[in-house]
């Protein structure tokens, strides 16, 4: 099957009889635009296609759907609290003009993701709602322009339903780091939905809205979604522009998003995705419509993963890693070789050594970005007699307290004197972080583990403790020191709350291996040979959930009727 | 080296295996992944001794630095927190890495593309204005720069 090279920004519209032998993924049932009511386990459907198909049937209107998702969030915000910030009015306006234009036969008034409810993360920037980052510094800050991920979901149709919580600019892992309020699991509402994008997972998995926008810079999109059971995808460096999203660590940050299908998450990355002139990190790579290879599971055979290669990383399922946790990634390995694949360990040298290097690296960077929140030009200011008095009075007042302790941090590490030690070695530590996933990389397709040395644990646990917080990125962190794109999908559940906690498997790719590719390699006896490589981040989560039996991942609240 | 250690692993690597083993209960994540890295394979034995004679933080100047007012009280809290943090950094100083090329950025092939040099006018320069907090048209306010005798 030949990858799609064009680049297709739009979803191929699916108004079409359905001929059973060849029928693509699509939802269960069109009428099921809700999520399942009830537990019965099951392969995750798209919520967006099924969105579509009553929008274009006329079976549902986009206003009845926007109302369905507010109440469901209007009911479960007191206990979860994803959201700062709700723009619900504004949400209601949209639906029914978007209703509007499709009663009038307008042409084209179904974009892609047409009636669509998103969450953006509240490091976001998005024009007409207040943007915080999390901050009290930016308490009340409304930004002049969207985020050219927020503008482009827009331009697709999608409604932005409000700001999701997170740990202050991006810092933390646990979603307790926000100056505004805690976010719970909705799993069980003792835990942490996990961070920095705890908000945007946990409105996902409490089905507040379809989708949301997060940003990971050490695994803020990854380890959530493994905490609250939902598909995460952390796109390759580049690949989203990163324009509007308040900089933490220029050379780590990527938007991510989040799904409760592969499916989805797949058609928000083809929205998002591609070059910005806005920012000049963004690739110029193609941008492939990357759902339109997730085909429905009657269209494959029967050991769909056959010929792909996967390492299983050594050093994640060894010690400090919870039991529970290594039973499920093993679970998940053997589900894929059931699939057909050939799963090996694989061990990486230097992967402890990330950790810090991490920290070092990703204080430093922020102790530079975050010197624009001055109380000068944005957010809130502390008069002072002189100019310094106000940025130190500003800064004092308006930054929390890890917020600041890494900036402090990372001002030690770039100081003079002090550069070569810590910061010109976490570079070189980088180096070695590289080299060590793409060795793996060019024996394995795909290299797994799991998102986090645990399921999520109780609000509080980790609040005294940086260290006992940073040991739970170990996980996560390498993968951004070295580019790479990473995909979470939930494979299990450890025991904990009222029905268990959710656990989630991290699959990571080469650089742009969100889709296809080809890899060009030579034999020995000098001939070049192209090599189709099966390895598709979103090709392999999407049939390892669609073959998922047994499993639902929609948590307990939303059977409560 | 590099290639060394992966060749050797490579070697190495078994076949997963699922037998379901008694386990014994497991050291804490935070135990395990903190401790010193005296099982690297970069770690020599000089240096992973007597590493790094770097004097730990100064708070009140890193703060004066950051342009951040620490109260005696945040910064009684702040130190043994930044210290301990400061301490567990300390252990690539033990680390092997000559000879490798520090890494500015992931290198996943993002190339900087750099735009016209031709001024272009920002539409929304008033959401811009609204959002300072002292301005005076066309001034943005701020009190004295330097306060000296």
């Amino acid at each position: 099957m030949p990858p799609p090279l064009q680049a297709h920004r739009l979803l191929i519209s699916h108004r079409r009889i359905p001929t059973p032998a060849r029928r693509r993924f699509t939802a269960a049932s069109s009428v099921q635009s809700a999520p399942a009511m009830t537990l019965a386990p099951g392969p995750a459907t798209s919520s967006i296609l099924s969105i579509r198909e009553s929008l274009l049937s006329g079976e549902r209107t986009a206003a009845d759907i926007t109302s369905e998702y507010l109440s469901r969030l209007r009911r479960t915000e007191p206990s979860v609290r994803s959201f700062i910030h709700v723009a619900d009015a504004a949400a209601e306006r949209e639906a029914e003009e978007l209703d509007r234009r499709i009663a009038s036969g307008e042409k084209d008034a179904v974009g892609p993701l047409a009636g669509v409810l998103v969450g953006v993360k509240d490091n976001l920037c998005t024009a007409n709602m207040p943007s915080t980052g999390g901050s009290r510094i930016l308490d009340g800050y409304r930004p002049p322009y969207d985020a050219t991920a927020v503008q482009r979901l827009r331009e697709a149709g999608a409604i932005v339903v409000g700001k999701t919580n997170l740990d202050e600019f991006g810092m933390g892992s646990t979603t307790e780091g926000s100056a505004f309020q805690v976010t719970t699991n909705p799993w069980d509402d003792s835990r942490v939905p996990g961070g920095s994008s705890g908000g945007s997972a946990s409105a996902v998995s409490a089905r507040q809205c379809v989708v949301s926008l997060g940003s990971d810079t050490g695994g803020s999109v990854r380890q959530p979604a493994s905490f609250c059971g939902v598909v995460g995808l952390k796109p390759t460096y580049g690949r989203v522009s990163r324009f509007g999203l308040m900089a933490y660590a220029s050379s780590l940050d990527v938007v991510g998003c989040f799904g409760s299908s592969v499916f989805d998450t797949a058609t928000i990355l083809s929205v998002v995705a591609g070059h910005d002139k806005m920012d000049s990190t963004s690739s110029s790579q193609d941008v492939p419509d990357y759902a339109s290879e997730l085909v429905s599971l009657d269209l494959l055979e029967s050991k769909p993963l056959n010929g792909l290669r996967i390492g299983v990383i050594q050093e994640t399922l060894g010690e400090g890693v919870d039991n529970g946790v290594v039973s499920s990634i093993k679970g998940a390995a053997s589900h894929l070789e059931r699939l057909g694949s050939v799963v090996e360990e694989v061990s990486l040298p230097s992967f402890s050594l990330g950790l810090p290097a991490y920290y070092i690296l990703a204080s430093s960077e922020a102790s530079s970005n975050l010197s624009r929140y001055d109380g000068i030009r944005y957010g809130r200011q502390v008069s002072a007699d002189d100019l310094n008095g106000i940025y130190g009075e500003s800064r004092a007042n308006g930054l929390g307290h890890e917020v600041k302790m890494r900036i402090l941090m990372g001002t030690y590490a770039l100081s003079a004197g002090y550069y070569d030690a810590y910061y010109k070695r976490a570079q070189q530590v980088r180096t070695l972080v590289k080299e060590s996933f793409k060795d793996a990389l060019e024996r394995y397709d795909i290299l797994i583990s799991p998102a986090a040395p645990s399921a999520a644990y109780k609000i509080g646990e980790k609040i005294n403790d940086p260290l006992a917080m940073y040991a739970g990125d170990i996980m996560t962190v390498n993968v951004n020191l070295a580019g790479l794109p990473a995909l979470v999908v939930p494979c299990g559940f450890v025991e904990g709350g009222a029905a268990g906690l959710p656990v989630g498997l991290q699959m990571i790719g080469s650089p742009f291996s969100e889709a296809y590719r080809f890899s060009y390699f030579r034999e020995p006896t000098n001939y070049y040979f192209c090599r189709f490589i099966q390895g598709n981040l979103l090709r392999v989560g999407h049939i390892f959930e669609q073959t998922l039996q047994n499993f639902s991942f929609v948590p307990p609240l939303l059977a409560e009727r | 080296m590099l290639s060394a250690a992966a060749a050797a692993s490579a070697s190495a690597i078994p076949r997963l295996r699922f037998a379901t083993q008694p386990r014994l209960r497991r050291p804490s994540a935070r135990s395990h992944w903190l401790r010193p890295l005296s099982s690297s394979s970069h770690v020599t034995p000089a240096a992973a001794t007597g590493a790094g004679a770097l004097e730990p933080p100064d708070l009140p100047r890193l703060a004066n630095a950051a342009r951040i007012s620490l109260s005696p009280q945040e910064a009684e809290e702040f130190e043994p927190k930044i210290r301990q943090v400061v301490d567990w950094f300390g252990q690539l100083q033990a680390v092997d890495l000559q000879s490798i090329e520090p890494s500015l950025r992931a290198g996943t092939g993002t190339g900087s593309s750099l735009r016209e040099d031709k001024p272009e006018t920002f539409a929304n320069r008033d959401a811009i204005v609204e959002a300072i907090p002292s301005y005076d048209d066309p001034y943005i306010k701020v009190p004295r720069v330097l306060n000296k005798e």
